[in-house]
C-alpha cells in the first residue's frame, strides 16, 4: 500500500484516452482553444510563492542590515532566531572530506542539529520545494526563462535540451572534486550561495559568473542550472523522494493541452499529461517537481492541485 | 518540452562534456591550491579567532557569514573572488577594523557550525580560569565574579598574529610625541579603550590623545601589559613599545597607530 503510494505508475500499461465527447470542453459545451486559455493570466500560486520567497530572502537581508537576529547567515548555513539551519549539499561535501581527514569530530552539535533540521522541514514539504520556495537563483532564472521563451518564439534562437541524467554526472562530479581538492569547489560556482551572499554581504565580482550562466540560460538552453546542473537541487530531489507533499494529477479534468508541461522546470516529471500515457486516474509527481504550482494556475480544467499523499490512508 | 526523448547517446556526449568541464575545474582548483600553499596570511587577510590550520580551515569553512553577522564591531568580512579560493571565507583586516575583544565573548568563535572557528580552547581556558580563582573560596558570597575572571582568560588565549614594530617609522622609536586624533576625523574604526567607560567600542575618532611620547598601542592594547610594555631600550635608554610573548595578534595596535603607514604591524600565525 505504502509502496503503491511511491511508485510513478509508469511501469503499468496506460489507459485508453478520452473520446471527444468524454472531453472537458465538451461536457462545457465550449471550443477547445477557448478552454484550454480559460486560466490564461491566473497567476495565484505564482504569486504566492514570489512573496514567501522574497519575504525569506529579504529576511536574511534585513537581518543582517538591522542587527534583527531572526534569520542571520546566508543559504549555505544559517541562524533562525537562534537555532541553526545547514545547506545539505555543503554538509556533504565537508563530511565527505572530512570523513577522509578525521575532522568529523570537531564538527559542532549546532551542526548537526542544523543539518537533520531542514532535512527533515523540507523532506515534509517536499524535498525541491526549496527550489522555487526559496533559492534566490530560481527567482532570476525564471524572470530569464521569460527573455528565454520570447526570443524562441520570435524564432531569433533555437532551444536545445539535454538528458536530465547530467545532474548526477554533477552531483557526484562534485563530491568527487571536494574529495579530491579538499576543497569546498562546488561553493565557489555555486550561484545560489552567490546570489545569497551578494545580497546579505554586498555584491562582488563573482556575481558576472552568474550573470553569465543566466544569458547562457537565456540565449541557448532554458533553465540550464536548475535542470541540468545545481547539485543543492538534486540533493533536494533525493531528500523529496518519500515527501508527502507533492502534486496531484486527475485524469478525468484533463484536456491533453500540455501546456503545463511547457511552464515546467521539469516536464519529465508530467509525463502522464500528454494524451494516452496516462496508466492510472489519478499520478503524483515525482521529486524532481519544485512544487512551484505554475501547472496549478495553468490548467484549465484543474486537474492539477496541491496534496499531501497518503493523506486519506492516515485518516 | 522536449520535442524528442533525449537518449542515452546523447547523455553520454553531454555527460563526458560535463565530467570534462569538471575535471578542468578540479585541476584549476588544485593548481590554485599548490600555488597558493606555504604562502603567509597577510595582516589585511588575518583569521578571526580561533582559526584551525589553514588547510582545514579551506574545506571547513561553508562560507555562510554567522561569524561576520555575530560581531559587534563589524571586524570581520568575507574575502571577494579575488582572493581566489579563499572567496567567501571570513578574513579580518586589523588597519581599518581590528577585533577589539569588547564581545567578551568570542561569539564569532561559539558561533561557527563547523568549529574552523574553535571554540574548545577558549572554552577549557575560562573553565580553567574560573577553577583557579574560585578555588578554597565560598561560593555563596557575592562579591567574587568568576566571570571577570574566565572573559579576560578566554581573549588572553587567542592567538591570532604576534605584532611586530617598525623602528624606523615608529614615533617613539624618534622620541617624538602624539597629539590630536589618531587616525583623522573620517576614520571609521571603532574599539573599546582599555580607559573607556562605555562597555561597548566606541570611534576612536572621538577620542584625543596628547602624548609626550607616543605609546597609543601600548595604552590603547584590548591584553594590556601582558602583551606589550611601554620600557627603555637597553642600548639607548629610549622608552619604546615592545610586543610580548602575550599578544595575541588583534590588532588594535595597528588601528590606533598614528603614522600614515602604521608602525605596528601583526604577522598572522597558522596555528
Amino acid at each position: 500500500m505504502a509502496f503503491e503510494l511511491i511508485r510513478s505508475g509508469k511501469h503499468k500499461t496506460p489507459i485508453k484516452p478520452k473520446p471527444i465527447a468524454e472531453m472537458p470542453h465538451t461536457e462545457l459545451g465550449i471550443d477547445y482553444k477557448t478552454w484550454c486559455d480559460s486560466h490564461k493570466g491566473t497567476h495565484k500560486w505564482r504569486n504566492i510563492r514570489w512573496s514567501v520567497l522574497i519575504f525569506m530572502n529579504l529576511l536574511f537581508v534585513v537581518s543582517f542590515a538591522f542587527d534583527l537576529a531572526i534569520l542571520e547567515g546566508s543559504l549555505s548555513g544559517s541562524r533562525l532566531i537562534g537555532f541553526y539551519l545547514m545547506d545539505p549539499f555543503n554538509a556533504l561535501q565537508e563530511l565527505a572530506i572530512t570523513s577522509t581527514t578525521g575532522y568529523i569530530v570537531h564538527l559542532t552539535m549546532n551542526f548537526w542539529i542544523g543539518l537533520f533540521t531542514i532535512l527533515l522541514f523540507w523532506f515534509f514539504v517536499g524535498g525541491r520545494s526549496y527550489c522555487s520556495w526559496m533559492c534566490p537563483y530560481h527567482f532570476l532564472a525564471e524572470l530569464a526563462e521569460k527573455l528565454h521563451n520570447y526570443l524562441i518564439k520570435t524564432k531569433k534562437i533555437k532551444e536545445h535540451a539535454f538528458h536530465t541524467g547530467l545532474r548526477f554526472v554533477f552531483w557526484f562530479g562534485f563530491i568527487i572534486l571536494a574529495l579530491a581538492t579538499q576543497q569546498l569547489v562546488f561553493e565557489n560556482l555555486n550561484v545560489v550561495g552567490i546570489v545569497s551572499r551578494a545580497m546579505i554581504y554586498g555584491p562582488g565580482l563573482l556575481l558576472f559568473w552568474v550573470f553569465g550562466i543566466l544569458l547562457f540560460e537565456i540565449v541557448y538552453s532554458k533553465r540550464f542550472w536548475c535542470r541540468y546542473v545545481c547539485p543543492i537541487g538534486t540533493t533536494w530531489s533525493f531528500v523529496g523522494k518519500l515527501s508527502p507533499l507533492t502534486i496531484k494529477f486527475e485524469l478525468d479534468k484533463c484536456g491533453y493541452c500540455r501546456d503545463c508541461q511547457t511552464v515546467c522546470l521539469v516536464p519529465h516529471e508530467l509525463w502522464f499529461v500528454q494524451r494516452g500515457k496516462a496508466t492510472q486516474e489519478t499520478h503524483y509527481t515525482g521529486s524532481d517537481c519544485t512544487n512551484c504550482g505554475l501547472c496549478i494556475d495553468t490548467c484549465a480544467g484543474n486537474a492539477l492541485s496541491y496534496t499531501i499523499k497518503g493523506w486519506s490512508a492516515v485518516l | 518540452m522536449a520535442k524528442k526523448e533525449i537518449g542515452r547517446r546523447e547523455f553520454l556526449i553531454s555527460g563526458s562534456i560535463a565530467a570534462g568541464a569538471l575535471a578542468v575545474v578540479g585541476v584549476g582548483v588544485k593548481y590554485l591550491d599548490i600555488s597558493h600553499t606555504g604562502e603567509q596570511l597577510r595582516q589585511d587577510f588575518l583569521r578571526p579567532p580561533g582559526a584551525i590550520d589553514e588547510v582545514e580551515f579551506m574545506y571547513g569553512c561553508i562560507k555562510c557569514g554567522l561569524c561576520v553577522q555575530i560581531c559587534p564591531v563589524q571586524a570581520i568580512k568575507l574575502a571577494g573572488a579575488h582572493e581566489g579560493l579563499s572567496y567567501g571565507t571570513p578574513y579580518i583586516d586589523v588597519r581599518a577594523q581590528p577585533c577589539d575583544f569588547s564581545c567578551d565573548a568570542l561569539q564569532c568563535v561559539e558561533t561557527c557550525p563547523t568549529a574552523v572557528l574553535n571554540f574548545e580552547q577558549f572554552k577549557e581556558a575560562g573553565l580553567k580560569a574560573i577553577e583557579k580563582a574560585t578555588e578554597g573560596t565560598d561560593l555563596s558570597n557575592t562579591d567574587v565574579n568568576p566571570f571577570e575572571v574566565q572573559k579576560v582568560a578566554m581573549k588572553e588565549a587567542v592567538l591570532m598574529g604576534k605584532a611586530h614594530v617598525n623602528k624606523n617609522t615608529c614615533l617613539a622609536h624618534q622620541r617624538k610625541g602624539f597629539k590630536g586624533i589618531s587616525r583623522g576625523t573620517d576614520f571609521e574604526g571603532i574599539y573599546r579603550a582599555p580607559d573607556s567607560k562605555y562597555a561597548y567600542a566606541t570611534p576612536l575618532k572621538d577620542k584625543e590623545f596628547d602624548r609626550e611620547i607616543c605609546n597609543l598601542c601600548v595604552t590603547e592594547c584590548p591584553i594590556g601589559e601582558t602583551a606589550i610594555e611601554f620600557s627603555p631600550g637597553r642600548g639607548s635608554g629610549k622608552m619604546r613599545p615592545r610586543v610580548l610573548d602575550g599578544c595575541t595578534g588583534c590588532g588594535v595596535c595597528v588601528m590606533v597607530c598614528p603614522t600614515e603607514r602604521p608602525s605596528i604591524v601583526v604577522e598572522p600565525i597558522k596555528s
